[in-house]
């Protein structure tokens, strides 16, 4: 719609000038702003438009299907849709990774359907979140009623009501449900559903790159606990599994449902040309290499896009940051209260019904800019959009893709920009463009195995059926779980079989989320609130929810007030300072078992079994954007112990005489590339920061490193106490180790990988626009460190030169 | 303890699950520290010889113990209407199957079983209950299908909450053993509903106990309480005693007699 000329959008016009006036398409918005700030944008770069590869309706798809699919204007299939249904009549399993809007969904609902009208075949799909489930639904009774084909479909979830769910186990064709649904309630009460398993014939999975680290090890659980259920009624059912675009689909498809999967990762949709922008905000003081906010940035960017008449989207990180870029946006171009809104805000948190009425008028086109958080990235439809900027990274290339993915037209060029924030992951991606054009970087990881996890499963798999000696869990035999179990008194054993025998409903008190069951809860006490606002995983309980802690919600600040330790809370309230806390933590490991090593440069790499032990000494008070420390305060927590896996990598004491003038700049060095290192590998494996840590010390464990106030390496033998001068040979270790009890497989990736990783860390440090060293690259620096003769970047550089494989 | 279960309890430890207190730290309630008692035996083998096991009832199958007495209090009802309980027809006294079942918990879904299926019915003019009692988990298919065979197509099942309980229970241990449920299709009286209607409000609620304190002026003697009966026969199956199973079979016995007393009042208010 165009409204009559506004007079603050004419101020606007006067000061962006000839950027605000009407453009056909994102290319020429991509042309003028890469002219315009030429200095911001650090990666520019074209996907060209290509033609759809298309494919006849197959021949033997039944015909009501076929007319189904004609009434709603689809005659014939893109390739990979075809190919889709020809893998899944072959009755292989499959994995379609090809990206956002290519028509993923006809994909599987083409084969479920022809099953459900031929053979009275039922299908399982399941969805992460709950509004995809409903979309997905609405979508199928579309289809359905346009070919009169009878198929009913149902969502299956915690809202559904009590009296519908019968009606749903018996003639639902089709449930669509999630995860915890199909763990806590579906599993433990498979013979409410028997004739639903009996006849189950797919099993449908969306968005499977959400399912890794801890989540992702459950879920592969719980897909066992699925199998086993369905070999009891005597079927074993199809899988088809859809993924973002992530480094290894068909290896992550496979390692989910333990079975050989085809991957089709080829789309054969038509896609418009798009314009990517990555763009750093400039600079505004280059003392302190203190960048403008992102905020600024992407405001900046969607107004010039909503003026110039591109329909735009806005994700920012947080409910509250939407709502701040919405007003910004309201203040420009809804100034009029009588004229329609031009500008909408859609997050979780609103009421349904306004969600929906929201998604209606984008996809009428009633609404010009619409800023979200991550609530609309996934399948919501909305119609079609010209740009998306993203405000912050949003964690991963394959969100940062599927964002991108929701601009988009046939005929006209599309425009994604991604602002980085001065988070060193953000600023690590806009520096790398090439993480966005060539093959993704990252790799979904899982580790079913995971011994506390595996014990949950086991638990609730015996349960739902009893197991007999010698039985199998995956690839594992389940007899020794089964003996703990036993000994529990959980089970019992009768001859070769393990029944239940306990009074209790196990799935209940096993999260899909956590590793075991000691999370902290954390209660907003604002204003007389009693509220839970978060749940935080014990082992980052002490690095995170300590007594004056900032902790961050959402990006909202809150701060600890109180941590009641054995009663697993933390009380916060909402705050509003200037400064967040970085926990002062002492850890030092110890090698217990190396399973694999390999030389790396002059020195080796490791992978292995370590112990952790960890201790909270006290947390810093850092001013944002200047990174100045600003204050101390003391915390007085149990220290933590860890039997987890690690990768290292050691080098000998020659080689670190020859390259470093004394100890402490060997030593800096190592603390300043496991920095950088660590950025690097959260990366690769796709974990969260916290997932994965990083520290230096003696293999043997007899001394660690920390940095000082400084930003300096100080050696401690022990938790607590300073010891300036370590005994024994000196071979400084840097670990990098996976943060849970038992790890969750994220080191022996990393291993795998580590010559890639030595690679990009030493790019990271080189690439830093800074001149010392930042938190970008290899952690802050203080301004008087800056003008030092080898500053911190060159001694991380040494150290990963010196490891690097040659 | 073995080197699985150590490795594990660290971990947990490790990932801030509180370990369980030390055991018989302070009194616990009755019959969770008997529970505690016996799971702190050695399983299997022992303690059986030296606690005289005298179980109710005879061996009818491996595992499966068959108790059968007869009595002549509650009367026999006379053919009845039964849309007192919403079961739209005449009922024939012959027809009637009275049942109440002991289970292994309440947390529902698959992994709760019955270990005892109590029955009653009128036969010669008496009311005869029967008992089967599993002591052993593998005997459960045995005692499924005795049950299932003292079913007719025409039998009238009456309970106490069975419909949502007993029943679909019921069902699912059916399903379990891959069978065909027998209580599907037959008329089900589940007297709950019309004690609900009836005397909702009037007495503090409506459990079994109150009803038949009130209606039927019985007074138990030496009950064990229901919520008991698990730990009973879980600390049978552990080697523990039987003594406590005799005191469970008593128990359903006499919920048995009083869904005959209570059923008794319905239809001689619905014959007036």
């Amino acid at each position: 719609m165009n409204a009559l000329p506004n007079p603050l959008a004419q101020r606007a016009v006067r000061q962006d000038g000839a950027l605000a006036a009407p453009v056909s398409g994102g290319d020429q918005l991509a042309r003028r702003l890469a002219r315009r700030y030429r200095d911001r944008i650090t990666g520019a770069f074209v996907l060209p438009r290509r033609e759809g590869d298309y494919a006849p309706l197959p021949a033997d798809m039944p015909a009501p299907l076929m007319e189904a699919l004609r009434a709603r204007g689809v005659d014939r299939l893109y390739a990979h849709q075809a190919q889709a249904w020809q893998a899944t009549a072959a009755g292989e399993h499959v994995v379609v990774a090809t990206p956002t809007a290519s028509g993923k969904s006809l994909c599987y609902t083409l084969p479920v359907i022809s099953a459900a009208i031929q053979q009275q075949a039922k299908a399982l799909f399941l969805f992460p979140t709950k509004a995809l489930a409903q979309d997905q639904v609405a979508e199928l009774l579309e289809l359905n009623q346009a070919g009169s084909l009878g198929v009913k479909a149902f969502t299956f979830d915690g809202d559904t009501p009590g009296d519908a769910r019968q009606a749903i186990r018996l003639h639902g064709d089709i449930v669509v449900s999630n995860p915890d649904m199909l763990h806590q309630a579906i599993l433990p009460h498979h013979t409410k559903w028997a004739q639903f398993f009996e006849n189950l014939r797919f099993v449908v999975i969306d968005e499977v790159h959400t399912y890794r680290g801890v989540f992702g090890s459950h879920v592969a659980n719980v897909l066992r606990r699925l199998q086993r259920v369905c070999a009891f009624y005597g079927v074993s059912p199809q899988f088809i599994l859809c993924s973002a675009t992530i480094g290894n689909p068909a290896q992550h498809a496979s390692a989910l449902i333990e079975q050989p999967v085809t991957a089709i990762t080829e789309s054969g949709a038509p896609v418009g040309e798009k314009h990517v922008l990555l763009w750093n905000p400039p600079v505004v003081n280059p003392d302190l290499g203190l960048r403008a906010s992102a905020r600024s940035q992407s405001n900046r960017i969607a107004r010039t896009a909503i003026r110039a008449g591109l329909k735009t989207l806005v994700f920012a990180q947080s409910r509250l940051m939407v709502e701040v870029l919405t007003k910004y946006l309201k203040d420009v171009f809804d100034s009029d209260p009588r004229k329609p809104a031009r500008i909408r805000a859609y997050r979780g948190g609103y009421l349904p019904t306004e969600r929906r009425a929201a998604e209606r008028e984008m996809r009428a086109g009633q609404v010009d800019g619409i800023v979200s958080t991550s609530a609309l990235e996934l399948g919501v439809d909305i119609g079609a959009l010209d740009v998306v900027v993203l405000n912050g990274y949003p964690g991963s290339v394959a969100a940062t893709w599927q964002r991108f993915g929701r601009a988009g037209r046939r005929q006209q060029a599309s425009l994604g920009v991604l602002v980085a924030s001065s988070d060193p992951l953000d600023q690590y991606f806009v520096r790398h463009p090439e993480f966005f054009q060539g093959a993704s970087p990252e790799h979904a990881r899982i580790a079913p195995d995971q011994p506390l996890i595996l014990l949950d499963h086991i638990r609730c798999a015996a349960f739902e059926l009893p197991f007999h000696d010698g039985e199998r869990f995956g690839p594992q035999d389940a007899t020794p779980w089964l003996q703990v179990l036993a000994e529990e008194g959980v089970l019992h054993q009768e001859g070769a079989r393990f029944e239940w025998i306990a009074d209790s409903y196990p799935a209940n008190a096993v999260s899909l989320r956590s590793v075991a069951d000691g999370n902290f809860v954390v209660v907003d006490r604002t204003q007389g609130r009693q509220t839970i606002v978060a749940e935080v995983d014990f082992s980052a309980a002490a690095l995170t929810l300590y007594e004056g802690a900032i902790h961050m919600i959402q990006s909202v600040p809150y701060q600890v007030e109180r941590l009641d330790w054995t009663g697993r809370k933390a009380f916060v309230t909402h705050t509003n300072v200037d400064y967040y806390t970085d926990a002062i933590d002492y850890t030092r490991l110890k090698v217990l078992e190396a399973f694999d090593h390999s030389p790396a440069g002059a020195g080796s790499a490791h992978h292995g079994e370590v112990h952790v032990a960890r201790r909270v000494a006290g947390y810093k008070k850092i001013r944002y954007y200047t990174h100045e420390n600003i204050g101390y305060g003391p915390v007085n927590l149990p220290d933590l112990e860890l039997h987890t896996t690690a990768v290292w990598w050691q080098l000998p004491q020659r080689a670190l005489e020859q390259a470093f003038d004394h100890r402490q700049q060997a030593l800096d060095g190592f603390l300043a590339a496991a920095h950088a290192l660590h950025i690097v590998a959260t990366v690769a494996v796709m974990a969260e920061a916290r997932d994965l840590q990083k520290a230096v010390g003696s293999g043997d464990g007899a001394w660690f490193a920390t940095p000082d106030l400084n930003g300096r390496a100080q050696i401690r033998s022990s938790l607590g106490e300073l010891d300036a001068s370590a005994h024994g040979p000196f071979i400084p270790t840097l670990y990098l180790y996976d943060a849970f009890p038992g790890g969750v497989g994220l080191s022996a990736p990393l291993f795998e990988r580590r010559e890639d990783l030595v690679r990009l860390a030493r790019e990271l440090v080189q690439r830093c626009d800074c001149r010392a060293g930042c938190p970008a690259c290899v952690g802050p620096v203080l301004a008087a460190d800056e003008q030092n003769d080898t500053p911190l970047k060159v001694l991380a550089t040494r150290v990963l030169d010196l490891v690097v494989a040659l | 303890m073995s080197a699985l279960a150590d490795k594990l309890r660290g971990l947990r430890r490790q990932a801030g699950v509180t370990p369980t207190p030390p055991r018989r730290a302070e009194p616990l309630p009755g019959g969770l520290s008997q529970l505690l008692a016996v799971r702190q035996r050695k399983p299997v083998s022992m303690a059986r010889s030296a606690v005289p096991q005298v179980l109710p009832g005879h061996t009818i199958a491996p595992g499966l113990q068959l108790s059968e007495t007869s009595g002549i209090w509650p009367p026999a009802p006379a053919a009845f209407d039964a849309s007192f309980a919403r079961v739209g027809e005449v009922v024939a006294p012959e027809r009637l199957l009275l049942f109440d079942t002991e289970t292994t918990g309440l947390a529902g879904g698959t992994g709760t079983r019955a270990f005892m299926i109590g029955v009653a019915d009128w036969h010669h003019g008496q009311f005869r209950e029967r008992q089967l009692l599993i002591t052993t988990l593998a005997a459960e298919a045995a005692m499924l299908d005795c049950f299932a065979s003292w079913l007719r197509p025409d039998t009238v099942l009456v309970s106490y909450n069975g419909k949502s309980y007993d029943a679909p229970l019921l069902k699912t241990r059916f399903r379990l053993h891959q069978r065909a449920c027998p209580l599907h299709g037959l008329a089900h009286i589940d007297l709950l509903h019309p004690v609900r209607r009836r005397w909702r409000g009037v007495w503090e609620n409506c459990r079994l106990a109150t009803v038949e304190r009130q209606l039927l002026h019985v007074v138990r003697e030496d009950d064990l309480p229901g919520s008991e009966a698990p730990a009973a026969w879980l600390g049978f199956l552990r080697g523990g005693s039987a003594a406590p199973l005799h005191r469970v079979a008593r128990h359903n016995s006499q919920d048995l007699r009083s869904l005959g007393g209570i059923l008794g009042h319905f239809t001689r208010e619905s014959a007036a």
